[in-house]
Protein backbone atom coordinates (compact mmCIF):
# COMPACT_ATOMS: atom_id res chain seq x y z
CA UNK A 1 0.00 0.00 0.00
CA UNK A 2 1.47 3.32 -1.11
CA UNK A 3 0.95 6.91 -0.03
CA UNK A 4 -0.90 7.62 -3.29
CA UNK A 5 -3.45 4.90 -2.32
CA UNK A 6 -4.41 6.61 0.93
CA UNK A 7 -3.69 10.33 0.37
CA UNK A 8 -6.42 12.93 -0.09
CA UNK A 9 -6.36 14.88 -3.32
CA UNK A 10 -6.86 17.59 -4.51
CA UNK A 11 -5.55 19.56 -1.54
CA UNK A 12 -7.05 22.70 -0.09
CA UNK A 13 -4.31 25.37 0.37
CA UNK A 14 -3.88 28.99 1.46
CA UNK A 15 -1.42 31.73 0.56
CA UNK A 16 0.96 33.18 3.19
CA UNK A 17 -0.87 36.54 2.99
CA UNK A 18 -4.19 35.06 4.15
CA UNK A 19 -5.24 36.14 7.65
CA UNK A 20 -5.58 33.63 10.45
CA UNK A 21 -9.29 34.40 10.53
CA UNK A 22 -9.66 33.39 6.88
CA UNK A 23 -7.57 30.25 7.35
CA UNK A 24 -9.52 29.22 10.45
CA UNK A 25 -12.82 29.69 8.66
CA UNK A 26 -11.60 27.40 5.90
CA UNK A 27 -10.59 24.71 8.40
CA UNK A 28 -13.95 24.89 10.14
CA UNK A 29 -16.00 24.86 6.94
CA UNK A 30 -14.18 21.87 5.47
CA UNK A 31 -13.78 20.00 8.75
CA UNK A 32 -10.00 19.66 8.37
CA UNK A 33 -6.98 20.42 10.55
CA UNK A 34 -4.09 21.05 8.17
CA UNK A 35 -3.54 23.64 5.45
CA UNK A 36 -0.45 23.59 3.24
CA UNK A 37 0.68 27.12 2.43
CA UNK A 38 1.44 27.66 -1.25
CA UNK A 39 3.08 30.67 -2.89
CA UNK A 40 3.50 30.85 -6.70
CA UNK A 41 2.72 27.14 -6.97
CA UNK A 42 5.42 26.21 -4.49
CA UNK A 43 4.89 24.72 -1.02
CA UNK A 44 6.34 27.22 1.47
CA UNK A 45 4.84 26.07 4.76
CA UNK A 46 2.05 24.39 6.65
CA UNK A 47 -0.43 25.77 9.15
CA UNK A 48 -2.61 23.69 11.47
CA UNK A 49 -5.66 24.45 13.57
CA UNK A 50 -3.38 24.16 16.59
CA UNK A 51 -0.98 26.81 15.22
CA UNK A 52 -3.93 29.14 14.75
CA UNK A 53 -5.45 28.47 18.15
CA UNK A 54 -2.11 29.06 19.87
CA UNK A 55 -1.42 32.22 17.88
CA UNK A 56 -4.85 33.64 18.65
CA UNK A 57 -5.01 32.59 22.30
CA UNK A 58 -5.42 35.18 25.04
CA UNK A 59 -2.39 33.52 26.61
CA UNK A 60 -0.27 34.55 23.65
CA UNK A 61 2.12 37.26 25.00
CA UNK A 62 1.70 39.28 21.79
CA UNK A 63 -2.07 39.20 22.23
CA UNK A 64 -4.61 37.72 19.85
CA UNK A 65 -5.29 39.40 16.56
CA UNK A 66 -6.91 36.92 14.18
CA UNK A 67 -7.80 39.60 11.68
CA UNK A 68 -4.37 41.20 11.38
CA UNK A 69 -1.97 38.25 11.72
CA UNK A 70 -0.95 36.56 8.46
CA UNK A 71 -0.60 32.82 7.92
CA UNK A 72 3.00 33.44 6.82
CA UNK A 73 3.88 34.63 10.33
CA UNK A 74 2.77 31.51 12.21
CA UNK A 75 3.22 28.70 9.68
CA UNK A 76 5.87 26.00 9.98
CA UNK A 77 8.41 26.59 7.24
CA UNK A 78 10.50 23.45 7.18
CA UNK A 79 7.76 21.13 5.93
CA UNK A 80 8.31 17.38 6.06
CA UNK A 81 6.79 15.85 2.93
CA UNK A 82 6.13 12.49 1.33
CA UNK A 83 6.23 11.15 -2.22
CA UNK A 84 3.21 9.36 -3.77
CA UNK A 85 5.26 6.20 -4.21
CA UNK A 86 6.42 6.02 -0.57
CA UNK A 87 5.02 3.00 1.23
CA UNK A 88 2.39 3.93 3.85
CA UNK A 89 4.47 2.44 6.65
CA UNK A 90 7.26 4.87 5.81
CA UNK A 91 4.84 7.78 6.02
CA UNK A 92 3.61 6.43 9.37
CA UNK A 93 7.17 6.11 10.68
CA UNK A 94 8.10 9.66 9.70
CA UNK A 95 4.96 11.09 11.25
CA UNK A 96 5.49 9.08 14.44
CA UNK A 97 9.17 10.02 14.80
CA UNK A 98 8.67 13.71 14.09
CA UNK A 99 5.41 13.76 16.07
CA UNK A 100 3.52 15.47 13.26
CA UNK A 101 -0.05 15.03 12.12
CA UNK A 102 0.25 15.15 8.34
CA UNK A 103 2.55 15.02 5.34
CA UNK A 104 1.93 17.08 2.20
CA UNK A 105 2.66 14.86 -0.80
CA UNK A 106 4.99 16.34 -3.44
CA UNK A 107 5.76 15.05 -6.90
CA UNK A 108 8.36 17.05 -8.86
CA UNK A 109 7.86 19.97 -6.43
CA UNK A 110 4.12 20.05 -7.15
CA UNK A 111 1.68 19.50 -4.30
CA UNK A 112 -0.42 16.50 -5.37
CA UNK A 113 -2.00 15.35 -2.10
CA UNK A 114 -1.92 15.21 1.67
CA UNK A 115 -1.83 12.28 4.05
CA UNK A 116 -2.95 12.64 7.68
CA UNK A 117 -3.13 10.40 10.73
CA UNK A 118 -6.77 9.69 9.92
CA UNK A 119 -5.82 8.43 6.45
CA UNK A 120 -3.33 6.06 8.10
CA UNK A 121 -6.08 4.77 10.41
CA UNK A 122 -8.17 4.12 7.29
CA UNK A 123 -5.20 2.22 5.88
CA UNK A 124 -5.00 0.17 9.08
CA UNK A 125 -8.70 -0.66 8.79
CA UNK A 126 -8.23 -1.72 5.18
CA UNK A 127 -5.26 -3.88 6.13
CA UNK A 128 -6.92 -5.55 9.11
CA UNK A 129 -10.65 -5.17 8.54
CA UNK A 130 -13.17 -7.66 7.29
CA UNK A 131 -14.00 -6.96 3.67
CA UNK A 132 -15.50 -10.36 2.79
CA UNK A 133 -17.51 -12.84 4.85
CA UNK A 134 -14.74 -14.90 6.41
CA UNK A 135 -13.49 -16.82 9.42
CA UNK A 136 -10.27 -16.25 11.31
CA UNK A 137 -7.29 -18.46 12.05
CA UNK A 138 -4.41 -17.50 14.28
CA UNK A 139 -1.24 -19.58 14.04
CA UNK A 140 2.14 -19.30 15.79
CA UNK A 141 4.93 -20.12 13.35
CA UNK A 142 8.65 -20.65 13.97
CA UNK A 143 10.54 -17.60 12.68
CA UNK A 144 12.35 -19.25 9.78
CA UNK A 145 12.09 -19.35 5.99
CA UNK A 146 9.26 -21.35 4.49
CA UNK A 147 6.92 -21.56 7.49
CA UNK A 148 4.35 -19.12 6.13
CA UNK A 149 4.55 -20.89 2.76
CA UNK A 150 3.86 -24.18 4.53
CA UNK A 151 0.75 -22.64 6.12
CA UNK A 152 -0.61 -21.03 2.95
CA UNK A 153 0.29 -24.12 0.93
CA UNK A 154 -1.76 -26.22 3.31
CA UNK A 155 -4.76 -23.90 2.95
CA UNK A 156 -4.40 -23.84 -0.84
CA UNK A 157 -4.31 -27.64 -0.86
CA UNK A 158 -7.72 -27.71 0.81
CA UNK A 159 -9.18 -25.18 -1.63
CA UNK A 160 -9.47 -22.49 1.03
CA UNK A 161 -9.21 -18.93 -0.25
CA UNK A 162 -7.33 -16.39 1.89
CA UNK A 163 -9.01 -12.97 2.14
CA UNK A 164 -6.32 -11.32 4.24
CA UNK A 165 -3.14 -12.28 6.01
CA UNK A 166 -1.28 -10.38 8.71
CA UNK A 167 1.86 -11.44 10.47
CA UNK A 168 3.93 -9.89 13.20
CA UNK A 169 6.91 -10.99 15.31
CA UNK A 170 6.26 -12.61 18.67
CA UNK A 171 9.40 -12.63 20.81
CA UNK A 172 12.56 -13.67 19.00
CA UNK A 173 11.63 -17.13 17.85
CA UNK A 174 8.08 -16.89 16.56
CA UNK A 175 5.84 -15.10 14.11
CA UNK A 176 2.11 -14.76 14.71
CA UNK A 177 0.04 -15.15 11.53
CA UNK A 178 -3.60 -14.01 11.45
CA UNK A 179 -5.40 -15.34 8.40
CA UNK A 180 -8.95 -14.56 7.27
CA UNK A 181 -10.30 -17.44 5.19
CA UNK A 182 -13.51 -17.89 3.19
CA UNK A 183 -15.00 -20.60 5.35
CA UNK A 184 -17.34 -21.20 8.30
CA UNK A 185 -15.43 -24.32 9.18
CA UNK A 186 -12.39 -22.87 10.89
CA UNK A 187 -12.60 -25.45 13.70
CA UNK A 188 -12.15 -28.28 11.21
CA UNK A 189 -9.29 -26.42 9.53
CA UNK A 190 -7.65 -25.86 12.91
CA UNK A 191 -7.87 -29.56 13.72
CA UNK A 192 -6.30 -30.48 10.41
CA UNK A 193 -3.53 -27.90 10.93
CA UNK A 194 -2.81 -29.29 14.41
CA UNK A 195 -2.48 -32.75 12.93
CA UNK A 196 0.15 -31.30 10.58
CA UNK A 197 2.06 -29.95 13.59
CA UNK A 198 0.98 -26.30 13.44
CA UNK A 199 0.52 -24.38 16.70
CA UNK A 200 -3.02 -23.02 16.21
CA UNK A 201 -3.99 -20.38 18.78
CA UNK A 202 -7.47 -19.67 17.40
CA UNK A 203 -9.95 -21.30 17.17
CA UNK A 204 -9.12 -23.17 20.38
CA UNK A 205 -9.32 -26.90 20.88
CA UNK A 206 -12.48 -27.81 22.78
CA UNK A 207 -11.88 -30.15 25.69
CA UNK A 208 -15.32 -31.83 25.30
CA UNK B 1 -49.14 -24.04 11.71
CA UNK B 2 -46.08 -26.03 10.69
CA UNK B 3 -44.66 -25.79 7.18
CA UNK B 4 -42.51 -28.58 5.77
CA UNK B 5 -42.06 -30.79 2.77
CA UNK B 6 -39.80 -33.75 2.10
CA UNK B 7 -38.09 -31.94 -0.78
CA UNK B 8 -36.40 -29.58 1.71
CA UNK B 9 -33.84 -32.36 1.89
CA UNK B 10 -32.85 -31.79 -1.75
CA UNK B 11 -30.83 -28.84 -0.42
CA UNK B 12 -27.78 -31.03 -0.01
CA UNK B 13 -24.12 -30.07 -0.46
CA UNK B 14 -22.91 -33.66 -0.16
CA UNK B 15 -22.28 -36.26 2.53
CA UNK B 16 -19.38 -34.50 4.26
CA UNK B 17 -20.98 -31.08 4.40
CA UNK B 18 -22.14 -29.84 7.83
CA UNK B 19 -25.40 -28.26 6.54
CA UNK B 20 -26.84 -31.73 6.26
CA UNK B 21 -30.39 -32.78 5.33
CA UNK B 22 -29.94 -35.62 7.84
CA UNK B 23 -30.83 -33.00 10.47
CA UNK B 24 -34.36 -32.74 9.09
CA UNK B 25 -34.74 -36.47 8.64
CA UNK B 26 -33.61 -37.05 12.23
CA UNK B 27 -35.86 -34.28 13.60
CA UNK B 28 -39.03 -35.40 11.84
CA UNK B 29 -38.42 -39.04 12.76
CA UNK B 30 -37.93 -38.02 16.40
CA UNK B 31 -41.19 -36.06 16.42
CA UNK B 32 -42.94 -39.04 14.86
CA UNK B 33 -41.43 -41.42 17.41
CA UNK B 34 -42.63 -39.11 20.18
CA UNK B 35 -46.12 -39.21 18.69
CA UNK B 36 -46.41 -35.44 18.30
CA UNK B 37 -45.91 -35.07 14.55
CA UNK B 38 -48.93 -33.64 12.77
CA UNK B 39 -49.21 -33.40 9.00
CA UNK B 40 -47.51 -30.12 8.02
CA UNK B 41 -48.57 -27.70 5.32
CA UNK B 42 -46.67 -28.42 2.12
CA UNK B 43 -45.57 -25.10 0.56
CA UNK B 44 -45.11 -24.32 -3.13
CA UNK B 45 -41.60 -23.49 -4.30
CA UNK B 46 -40.79 -19.79 -4.69
CA UNK B 47 -40.78 -18.44 -8.23
CA UNK B 48 -37.78 -16.89 -9.93
CA UNK B 49 -39.43 -13.45 -9.61
CA UNK B 50 -39.92 -13.94 -5.87
CA UNK B 51 -36.22 -14.75 -5.46
CA UNK B 52 -35.40 -11.65 -7.51
CA UNK B 53 -37.22 -9.49 -4.96
CA UNK B 54 -34.01 -9.59 -2.89
CA UNK B 55 -31.32 -11.04 -5.20
CA UNK B 56 -29.57 -9.82 -8.33
CA UNK B 57 -30.37 -11.23 -11.75
CA UNK B 58 -26.69 -12.10 -12.27
CA UNK B 59 -26.56 -14.20 -9.09
CA UNK B 60 -29.75 -16.08 -9.95
CA UNK B 61 -28.50 -16.69 -13.51
CA UNK B 62 -25.33 -18.28 -12.16
CA UNK B 63 -27.19 -20.49 -9.69
CA UNK B 64 -29.54 -21.66 -12.45
CA UNK B 65 -26.65 -22.41 -14.79
CA UNK B 66 -24.71 -24.26 -12.06
CA UNK B 67 -27.87 -26.31 -11.39
CA UNK B 68 -27.62 -27.56 -14.98
CA UNK B 69 -23.91 -28.22 -14.64
CA UNK B 70 -22.85 -25.09 -16.55
CA UNK B 71 -20.22 -23.32 -14.51
CA UNK B 72 -19.56 -19.61 -15.07
CA UNK B 73 -15.81 -18.94 -14.65
CA UNK B 74 -16.49 -16.15 -12.11
CA UNK B 75 -18.61 -18.27 -9.73
CA UNK B 76 -16.28 -17.62 -6.79
CA UNK B 77 -17.00 -13.89 -6.96
CA UNK B 78 -20.60 -14.79 -6.29
CA UNK B 79 -19.69 -17.02 -3.34
CA UNK B 80 -20.53 -20.15 -5.32
CA UNK B 81 -18.43 -23.22 -5.98
CA UNK B 82 -16.50 -22.59 -2.76
CA UNK B 83 -15.74 -25.12 -0.04
CA UNK B 84 -18.61 -23.76 2.03
CA UNK B 85 -21.18 -23.31 -0.73
CA UNK B 86 -20.39 -25.80 -3.49
CA UNK B 87 -22.67 -26.15 -6.49
CA UNK B 88 -24.80 -29.25 -7.08
CA UNK B 89 -27.30 -30.38 -9.71
CA UNK B 90 -30.73 -28.91 -9.07
CA UNK B 91 -29.51 -26.40 -6.47
CA UNK B 92 -31.65 -23.57 -7.84
CA UNK B 93 -34.90 -25.49 -7.33
CA UNK B 94 -33.73 -26.94 -3.98
CA UNK B 95 -33.05 -23.42 -2.73
CA UNK B 96 -36.33 -22.10 -4.14
CA UNK B 97 -38.23 -24.82 -2.27
CA UNK B 98 -36.76 -23.59 1.04
CA UNK B 99 -37.54 -19.98 0.11
CA UNK B 100 -41.06 -21.09 -0.79
CA UNK B 101 -41.60 -22.48 2.70
CA UNK B 102 -40.62 -19.30 4.51
CA UNK B 103 -42.54 -17.18 2.00
CA UNK B 104 -45.62 -19.35 2.51
CA UNK B 105 -45.22 -18.67 6.24
CA UNK B 106 -45.34 -14.94 5.53
CA UNK B 107 -48.44 -15.37 3.34
CA UNK B 108 -50.22 -17.36 6.04
CA UNK B 109 -49.47 -14.71 8.63
CA UNK B 110 -50.79 -12.02 6.29
CA UNK B 111 -53.93 -14.15 5.90
CA UNK B 112 -54.51 -14.10 9.65
CA UNK B 113 -52.46 -17.02 11.01
CA UNK B 114 -50.70 -16.10 14.27
CA UNK B 115 -47.89 -18.60 14.66
CA UNK B 116 -45.97 -20.34 11.89
CA UNK B 117 -43.05 -22.74 12.28
CA UNK B 118 -41.13 -23.31 9.07
CA UNK B 119 -39.09 -26.49 9.58
CA UNK B 120 -36.32 -25.42 7.23
CA UNK B 121 -34.73 -22.31 5.76
CA UNK B 122 -33.06 -19.62 7.82
CA UNK B 123 -30.39 -19.03 5.15
CA UNK B 124 -29.33 -15.73 6.66
CA UNK B 125 -25.88 -15.34 5.04
CA UNK B 126 -27.09 -15.09 1.43
CA UNK B 127 -26.67 -11.52 0.19
CA UNK B 128 -28.12 -9.49 -2.66
CA UNK B 129 -25.29 -10.35 -5.01
CA UNK B 130 -23.63 -13.38 -3.48
CA UNK B 131 -24.22 -16.76 -1.93
CA UNK B 132 -22.31 -17.24 1.31
CA UNK B 133 -21.79 -19.62 4.20
CA UNK B 134 -24.04 -22.55 3.08
CA UNK B 135 -26.74 -20.09 1.96
CA UNK B 136 -27.73 -19.76 -1.71
CA UNK B 137 -30.96 -17.72 -1.56
CA UNK B 138 -32.13 -15.71 1.44
CA UNK B 139 -35.55 -17.13 2.32
CA UNK B 140 -35.85 -14.83 5.35
CA UNK B 141 -35.40 -11.65 3.32
CA UNK B 142 -37.79 -12.80 0.60
CA UNK B 143 -40.46 -13.37 3.29
CA UNK B 144 -39.66 -10.11 5.09
CA UNK B 145 -39.85 -8.10 1.86
CA UNK B 146 -43.14 -9.77 0.95
CA UNK B 147 -44.57 -8.46 4.22
CA UNK B 148 -43.05 -4.97 4.13
CA UNK B 149 -44.38 -4.49 0.59
CA UNK B 150 -47.91 -4.48 2.00
CA UNK B 151 -46.89 -2.06 4.74
CA UNK B 152 -46.12 -4.37 7.65
CA UNK B 153 -43.34 -3.58 10.10
CA UNK B 154 -41.15 -6.63 10.63
CA UNK B 155 -38.82 -7.36 13.54
CA UNK B 156 -36.23 -10.02 12.77
CA UNK B 157 -34.51 -11.79 15.67
CA UNK B 158 -31.55 -14.02 14.82
CA UNK B 159 -30.21 -16.36 17.52
CA UNK B 160 -27.98 -18.36 15.16
CA UNK B 161 -24.40 -18.31 16.52
CA UNK B 162 -23.22 -16.59 13.32
CA UNK B 163 -24.04 -12.98 12.47
CA UNK B 164 -27.19 -12.64 10.35
CA UNK B 165 -25.25 -10.59 7.81
CA UNK B 166 -27.29 -11.31 4.68
CA UNK B 167 -30.58 -10.20 6.21
CA UNK B 168 -28.91 -7.18 7.80
CA UNK B 169 -27.28 -5.92 4.58
CA UNK B 170 -30.34 -6.56 2.38
CA UNK B 171 -32.54 -4.42 4.68
CA UNK B 172 -29.77 -2.09 5.91
CA UNK B 173 -31.46 1.11 4.75
CA UNK B 174 -35.06 0.08 5.46
CA UNK B 175 -36.87 1.76 8.34
CA UNK B 176 -39.68 -0.80 8.46
CA UNK B 177 -37.33 -3.72 9.21
CA UNK B 178 -35.68 -4.11 12.60
CA UNK B 179 -32.89 -6.69 12.56
CA UNK B 180 -31.50 -7.95 15.82
CA UNK B 181 -28.71 -10.50 15.76
CA UNK B 182 -27.09 -12.13 18.78
CA UNK B 183 -24.00 -14.06 17.78
CA UNK B 184 -20.48 -15.04 18.70
CA UNK B 185 -18.17 -12.09 18.09
CA UNK B 186 -17.02 -11.66 14.50
CA UNK B 187 -13.53 -10.92 15.77
CA UNK B 188 -13.05 -14.65 15.58
CA UNK B 189 -16.00 -16.29 13.90
CA UNK B 190 -17.44 -16.26 10.38
CA UNK B 191 -18.59 -13.97 8.76
CA UNK B 192 -16.53 -11.43 10.72
CA UNK B 193 -19.20 -8.72 10.76
CA UNK B 194 -21.94 -7.93 13.29
CA UNK B 195 -20.18 -5.25 15.31
CA UNK B 196 -22.22 -3.01 17.60
CA UNK B 197 -21.50 -0.03 15.37
CA UNK B 198 -23.30 -1.56 12.37
CA UNK B 199 -26.59 0.19 13.12
CA UNK B 200 -28.15 0.79 9.70
CA UNK B 201 -28.15 3.70 7.26
CA UNK B 202 -30.68 6.23 6.02
CA UNK B 203 -34.19 5.27 7.08
CA UNK B 204 -32.71 2.10 8.58
CA UNK B 205 -30.45 3.99 11.01
CA UNK B 206 -30.80 2.62 14.54
CA UNK B 207 -32.92 -0.29 13.30
CA UNK B 208 -30.11 -2.80 12.80
CA UNK B 209 -28.87 -4.16 16.11
CA UNK B 210 -25.94 -6.47 16.74
CA UNK B 211 -24.92 -8.02 20.02
CA UNK B 212 -21.61 -9.82 19.46
CA UNK B 213 -20.89 -12.13 22.39
CA UNK B 214 -17.62 -13.41 23.79
CA UNK B 215 -16.56 -16.95 22.86
CA UNK B 216 -17.53 -19.38 25.67
CA UNK B 217 -20.55 -17.34 26.72
CA UNK B 218 -22.83 -19.57 28.82
CA UNK B 219 -26.58 -19.76 29.47
CA UNK B 220 -26.75 -17.23 32.27
CA UNK B 221 -24.86 -14.43 30.54
CA UNK B 222 -26.61 -15.03 27.21
CA UNK B 223 -30.06 -14.89 28.80
CA UNK B 224 -29.15 -11.83 30.84
CA UNK B 225 -28.29 -9.73 27.79
CA UNK B 226 -31.06 -11.28 25.65
CA UNK B 227 -33.73 -10.42 28.22
CA UNK B 228 -32.39 -6.89 28.59
CA UNK B 229 -32.10 -6.18 24.88
CA UNK B 230 -34.84 -7.94 22.92
CA UNK B 231 -38.00 -6.70 24.72
CA UNK B 232 -36.49 -3.21 24.92
CA UNK B 233 -35.93 -3.09 21.16
CA UNK B 234 -39.28 -4.69 20.26
CA UNK B 235 -41.17 -2.32 22.52
CA UNK B 236 -39.50 0.67 20.89
CA UNK B 237 -39.97 -0.60 17.33
CA UNK B 238 -43.60 -1.85 17.64
CA UNK B 239 -43.53 -4.52 14.91
CA UNK B 240 -46.57 -6.09 13.25
CA UNK B 241 -44.82 -9.42 13.03
CA UNK B 242 -41.78 -11.16 14.48
CA UNK B 243 -39.51 -13.34 12.31
CA UNK B 244 -37.14 -15.60 14.24
CA UNK B 245 -34.13 -17.39 12.78
CA UNK B 246 -33.75 -20.21 15.32
CA UNK B 247 -30.30 -21.55 14.48
CA UNK B 248 -29.20 -24.13 17.05
CA UNK B 249 -25.45 -23.70 16.65
CA UNK B 250 -24.91 -21.68 19.83
CA UNK B 251 -25.32 -25.05 21.58
CA UNK B 252 -22.16 -26.17 23.40
CA UNK B 253 -21.87 -29.32 21.26
CA UNK B 254 -21.65 -27.36 18.03
CA UNK B 255 -18.41 -28.18 16.19
CA UNK B 256 -18.22 -24.89 14.26
CA UNK B 257 -18.55 -22.26 16.98
CA UNK B 258 -17.70 -21.47 20.58
CA UNK B 259 -20.79 -20.46 22.54
CA UNK B 260 -21.91 -22.78 25.33
CA UNK B 261 -25.71 -22.74 25.46
CA UNK B 262 -27.52 -25.80 26.77
CA UNK B 263 -31.00 -26.96 25.82
CA UNK B 264 -32.20 -25.27 29.05
CA UNK B 265 -31.23 -21.88 27.63
CA UNK B 266 -33.00 -22.70 24.35
CA UNK B 267 -36.14 -23.68 26.23
CA UNK B 268 -36.12 -20.30 27.96
CA UNK B 269 -35.33 -18.45 24.69
CA UNK B 270 -38.23 -20.06 22.82
CA UNK B 271 -40.67 -19.40 25.69
CA UNK B 272 -39.52 -15.78 25.80
CA UNK B 273 -39.78 -15.31 22.04
CA UNK B 274 -43.37 -16.61 22.08
CA UNK B 275 -44.13 -14.24 24.98
CA UNK B 276 -42.51 -11.29 23.18
CA UNK B 277 -44.57 -12.06 20.07
CA UNK B 278 -47.72 -11.83 22.19
CA UNK B 279 -46.59 -8.69 24.00
CA UNK B 280 -45.12 -6.70 21.12
CA UNK B 281 -46.18 -8.17 17.75
CA UNK B 282 -49.87 -8.99 18.12
CA UNK B 283 -48.93 -12.64 18.65
CA UNK B 284 -47.69 -12.96 15.05
CA UNK B 285 -44.44 -14.90 14.76
CA UNK B 286 -42.72 -16.87 12.02
CA UNK B 287 -39.94 -19.22 13.12
CA UNK B 288 -37.42 -20.75 10.74
CA UNK B 289 -34.57 -23.16 11.40
CA UNK B 290 -30.96 -22.20 10.57
CA UNK B 291 -27.47 -23.35 11.49
CA UNK B 292 -26.79 -26.24 13.84
CA UNK B 293 -24.05 -28.72 13.07
CA UNK B 294 -24.06 -31.10 16.00
CA UNK B 295 -26.80 -33.57 15.04
CA UNK B 296 -27.26 -34.53 18.69
CA UNK B 297 -27.67 -30.98 20.00
CA UNK B 298 -29.46 -29.49 17.01
CA UNK B 299 -32.21 -32.08 16.75
CA UNK B 300 -33.02 -31.79 20.48
CA UNK B 301 -33.11 -27.98 20.33
CA UNK B 302 -35.50 -28.00 17.39
CA UNK B 303 -37.65 -30.74 18.97
CA UNK B 304 -37.93 -28.41 21.97
CA UNK B 305 -39.00 -25.59 19.67
CA UNK B 306 -41.66 -27.82 18.08
CA UNK B 307 -43.09 -28.77 21.50
CA UNK B 308 -43.10 -25.23 22.89
CA UNK B 309 -44.56 -23.89 19.65
CA UNK B 310 -47.53 -26.26 20.04
CA UNK B 311 -47.72 -25.83 23.82
CA UNK B 312 -47.03 -29.56 24.30
CA UNK B 313 -45.59 -30.98 27.53
CA UNK B 314 -41.87 -31.72 27.18
CA UNK B 315 -40.79 -35.34 27.18
CA UNK B 316 -37.87 -36.15 29.45
CA UNK B 317 -36.38 -39.17 27.72
CA UNK B 318 -36.15 -39.73 24.00
CA UNK B 319 -37.78 -42.90 22.61
CA UNK B 320 -35.50 -45.96 22.93
CA UNK B 321 -36.25 -47.27 19.46
CA UNK B 322 -35.42 -43.94 17.86
CA UNK B 323 -32.17 -43.69 19.84
CA UNK B 324 -31.12 -47.22 18.86
CA UNK B 325 -31.86 -46.64 15.18
CA UNK B 326 -29.94 -43.36 14.98
CA UNK B 327 -27.05 -44.45 17.18
CA UNK B 328 -26.57 -47.42 14.85
CA UNK B 329 -26.81 -45.22 11.77
CA UNK B 330 -24.43 -42.52 13.05
CA UNK B 331 -22.12 -44.96 14.81
CA UNK B 332 -21.96 -42.95 18.04
CA UNK B 333 -23.97 -42.51 21.22
CA UNK B 334 -26.64 -39.80 21.47
CA UNK B 335 -27.86 -37.86 24.49
CA UNK B 336 -30.83 -39.96 25.68
CA UNK B 337 -32.78 -37.04 27.21
CA UNK B 338 -34.31 -33.94 25.63
CA UNK B 339 -32.23 -31.79 27.94
CA UNK B 340 -28.46 -31.91 28.34
CA UNK B 341 -26.90 -33.72 31.29
CA UNK B 342 -25.65 -31.60 34.22
CA UNK B 343 -22.00 -30.53 34.00
CA UNK B 344 -21.80 -31.46 30.35
CA UNK B 345 -18.69 -29.39 29.72
CA UNK B 346 -15.82 -28.38 32.03
CA UNK B 347 -16.11 -25.23 34.11
CA UNK B 348 -15.07 -22.08 32.27
CA UNK B 349 -12.47 -20.19 34.34
CA UNK B 350 -13.16 -16.79 32.75
CA UNK B 351 -16.93 -16.93 33.31
CA UNK B 352 -17.19 -13.66 35.27
CA UNK B 353 -15.00 -11.74 32.86
CA UNK B 354 -17.03 -13.02 29.91
CA UNK B 355 -20.31 -11.97 31.54
CA UNK B 356 -18.85 -8.55 32.26
CA UNK B 357 -17.68 -8.03 28.69
CA UNK B 358 -21.09 -9.06 27.34
CA UNK B 359 -22.76 -6.53 29.63
CA UNK B 360 -20.38 -3.86 28.36
CA UNK B 361 -21.16 -4.77 24.74
CA UNK B 362 -24.89 -4.50 25.48
CA UNK B 363 -24.33 -1.10 27.05
CA UNK B 364 -22.38 0.13 24.00
CA UNK B 365 -25.09 -1.14 21.68
CA UNK B 366 -27.95 0.51 23.54
CA UNK B 367 -26.03 3.79 23.76
CA UNK B 368 -25.44 3.70 20.00
CA UNK B 369 -28.99 2.90 18.89
CA UNK B 370 -31.11 4.51 21.62
CA UNK B 371 -31.05 8.02 20.07
CA UNK B 372 -32.41 6.58 16.78
CA UNK B 373 -34.68 3.82 18.03
CA UNK B 374 -36.46 5.57 20.88
CA UNK B 375 -38.90 8.34 20.10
Amino acid sequence: MLVRDVMKSPVLTVGPEATLEEAYKLLLERGIRHLPVVEEGRLVGIVTDRDIRLATSHLNPKGPCPGCTRVGEVMTREVVTAHPLDPVEEAARVMRERKIGCLPVLEDEALVGIVTGIDLLDALLRLTGVTEPSGRLEVRLPDRPGELARLTGFLAGRGVNIHSLLSYPEGREFVRAVVRVNTLETHLLAEALRREGFDVLWPPKKPW
Amino acid sequence: MVIYREEYRLYNFGPDHPFSPVRLEMLTSLLQALGVWRAPLSPPEASREEVLSVHSERLVKRVEAASRGELYPDLEHYGLGTGDTPVFPGMDRAARILVGGTLEGARRIMAGEKRVLQLGGGLHHAQYDRASGFCVYNDLSVAIRHMTQVGLRVAYVDIDVHHGDGVQWIHYEEGEVLTLSLHESGRYLFPGTGHVYEIGRGAGLGKKLNLPLEPFTEDESYLEVFEALVPWALKAFRPDVLVVQAGADAHYLDPLADLLLTARAYERLFRLLLEYAEAYAGGRVLFTLGGGYSLDGTVRVWALLYHLFHGLPLPERLPEGWLRTWEARLGRPLTPTLHDPEGAYPEIPRREEIAKRNRLTLQRLTELVAPHLLH
